[in-house]
């Protein structure tokens, strides 16, 4: 498998700088990606699945993510649907509020008392749901979770947040039968089947789909298609590079 | 809700980053203190929607956008749905007039952070005003 997050869950907030609530979402979100989960999960500036790349626009596919909102506009969630994928969960911070009933949240820029704590149990709801979502298995091919299954955790990451803004997720365009297709995390795997001296060869042009296919949508029908404009977009760069010894 | 006849500021959205939260601070003091009656705030969020009310307010209103990094998204969000960015300004820029200040801190900004986001609501309320005097076209 090449080296990237195998397993992380991602955060959309949906940051409303209209609403108090808005700056819930920011809070609660900066607390699970820098103390309560921080080698868990990542996340993205919602403004980048339209404004960003193809790397960024497949963010919800990439990683289970949870929305979080501040109101029932539920702008995350449904833009995160619109632009990139469906989240795997949501949390909208005026329910939370509702729930606990403690009184109307206030201060865009200095939250309330009621404030600071709806971003302590929006925090630790949202790092539940992270926990819950690390249970389950994740289809990056098909954006989805499949059937249950132990998943190993590997991953460790400094205690900062993790922010994906502008790194998105690597792509590479290839043309595949006339058609420019986005394939993501081809860069990646590219280099470290390169850096293991895997030289272009039916066999390696194998394994590379194998590992293409766990990333992208590949039909069966299309498989030969996808086969003919990797070993050729591999023997270039082959060609290209240094090959290692 | 859209307020017609104020300008319209919209900023970065980013939660990882020092210049978002400096972009944020500073587009409310705008609102809040500087230019209440003559500014209002838009969030990016409901341009990324496509939110009716939100295009509407920056489709029928001159637009300053303040953007935390060079990625640009509250600029490029603005043009997307139909709005007039009448002036954009990057944090970094401002820094850049302003290097004594110092942000850090994204939960919360240092003083430095703080006196840097005044600079910038500062630049923000007379770009307002001279959008005020302009004449419509």
């Amino acid at each position: 498998m090449p080296n990237l997050p195998q397993k992380k869950v991602g955060i959309v907030a949906c940051s409303g700088e209209e609403l108090a609530e808005g700056t819930v979402t920011r809070l609660a979100a900066l607390k699970v990606l820098e103390e309560l989960r921080p080698e868990d999960t990542v996340t993205i500036c919602l403004p980048l699945f339209l404004a960003g790349g193809e790397g960024d626009r497949a963010f919800a596919r990439f990683y289970p993510t949870i929305a979080v909102d501040g109101c029932d506009l539920r702008c995350a969630a449904r833009a995160t649907e619109m632009h990139s994928g469906k989240p795997a969960a949501s949390i909208v911070v005026t329910d939370v509020v509702a729930e606990l009933g403690i009184g109307p949240v206030a201060g865009l820029r200095r939250l309330n008392e009621a404030g600071q704590q709806a971003v302590e149990e929006t925090a630790v709801r949202l790092a539940d749901l992270v926990d819950t979502l690390l249970d389950k298995k994740w289809s990056r091919r098909e954006g989805r979770f499949v059937e249950p299954e132990t998943v190993l955790l590997t991953t460790q990451q400094p205690k900062v947040a993790s922010c994906a803004c502008g790194s998105g997720i690597p792509v590479q365009v290839v043309d595949i039968e006339g058609q420019a297709v986005t394939l993501i995390a081809l860069p990646v795997i590219f280099e470290q089947f390169h850096a293991a001296g895997k030289r272009p060869s039916p066999e390696t042009i194998t394994a590379l789909l194998d590992e293409i296919k766990i990333y992208n949508p590949v039909s069966p029908a299309a498989e030969a298609a996808y086969r003919e404009a990797i070993a050729a977009e591999y023997a270039t760069l082959w060609g290209e590079l240094e090959p290692i010894r | 809700m859209s307020e017609p006849g104020k300008v319209v500021i919209v900023p970065c959205s980013g939660i990882g980053k020092t210049y978002g939260t400096v972009s944020r601070e500073a587009a409310y003091e705008v609102i809040e203190t500087l230019r209440p009656e003559t500014a209002q705030l838009v969030a990016l969020s409901r341009l990324v929607l496509g939110e009716a009310n939100a295009c509407a307010a920056v489709a029928a209103n001159p637009a300053i956008t303040i953007d935390g990094c060079k990625l640009a998204c509250a600029t490029k969000m603005v043009q997307e749905s139909g709005g007039h960015v009448a002036e954009e300004f990057a944090v970094l820029d401002v820094f850049r007039r302003n290097r004594q200040f110092k942000p850090q801190g994204i939960a919360e900004l240092n003083e430095g952070g703080l006196q840097l986001a005044h600079a910038l609501a500062e630049e923000v309320a007379a770009v307002i005003d001279g959008l005020q005097e302009k004449p419509e076209e």
